[in-house]
């Protein structure tokens, strides 16, 4: 028995913790806060211990615990306040940033002058439909299909999301380089 | 053929470098840059039309230096003392399990 859990405890640190900073980023993402994001990491983790006998070996491991994460969120973490409010169209996603500044800056240099604060920020400020694709994508890397079986939506809405969250945090940027004085 | 891309450059013309006009290459310019892209066709008409389009490519490029700025600076590093929470734990659930 003893060595049984200890192979267990074997596999899951390989095949689960090394997913650990992806979970993090996720949790801070989903949260907005350091603290309960240690706390959601947490919930997932041991969930996903004790639930190791119905992960098949070999699957999509990574995107198994983001979705044990993201059902552990809604179910424990959100509360009723915190739901997010459906998203206002507008019309700032049409128009890309490029645009604004291919006279001035076409190769986006002005980015590097942006700490990283600015964007986690910048992140957080983008509505929960947008930030969680754009984390997935962006930050993570994972695939179109991935994230939509993580958030239980059809590709095409995973595509239209990405675009609009990343538009709008380009704006955001943007916006916050001008302020700065990066770009005039 | 030559004489008829140079104008096609210098504005005059809208430029459909491979038969895929600019609009729909912003139109699938996401796609094309995560890899997602499903058709192998799209996809070479699209690098081949970035290859040859003055408008398309510096586009192209700001997208990649942003989504790549991205990459890079919206990470947070896993703070070592939840790191070592973490693994207590499960060692804890071993523990349980004897």
């Amino acid at each position: 028995m003893g060595e049984d859990a200890s192979a267990k405890r074997g596999e899951f640190e390989s095949e689960a913790l090394v997913h650990l900073d992806t979970l993090y980023n996720v949790a801070l993402r989903l949260t907005g806060n350091a603290y309960d994001a240690e706390d959601l990491v947490q919930d997932t983790v041991t969930k996903a211990y004790r639930a190791w006998d119905k992960y098949e070996s070999g699957t999509n491991c990574r995107a198994w615990l983001v979705t044990i994460m993201r059902n552990t969120f809604i179910n424990q973490y959100r509360r009723e306040s915190k739901r997010p409010t459906p998203v206002q169209f507008d019309s700032v996603e049409d128009i890309s940033v490029f645009e604004n500044v291919q006279d001035r800056d076409p190769a986006g240099s002005f980015f590097r002058y942006i700490v990283d604060d600015e964007v986690q920020q910048a992140i957080q400020e983008l509505p929960e439909e947008f930030r969680i694709p754009v984390v997935l994508s962006d930050v993570e890397g994972l695939s179109y299909a991935e994230i939509a079986e993580i958030l239980e939506l059809p590709v095409g809405t995973v595509k239209s999301r990405l675009f609009r969250g990343r538009r709008r945090l380009q704006q955001r940027l943007y916006e916050y380089a001008m302020e700065m004085g990066y770009i005039r | 053929m030559m004489a008829g891309f140079l104008k096609n450059m210098m504005g005059k013309k809208k430029p459909e470098p491979e038969g895929i006009d600019c609009e729909e290459v912003m139109a699938q310019l996401y796609e094309y840059i995560d890899g997602e892209l499903e058709c192998e066709v799209t996809t070479e008409r699209v690098r081949k039309h970035l290859d040859l389009c003055k408008r398309c490519y510096p586009h192209y490029d700001f997208e990649r230096a942003f989504l790549r700025f991205v990459s890079e600076q919206g990470r947070t590093n896993t703070p070592p003392e939840l790191r070592r929470k973490v693994f207590q734990a499960m060692l804890e659930e071993e523990e349980d399990q004897h």
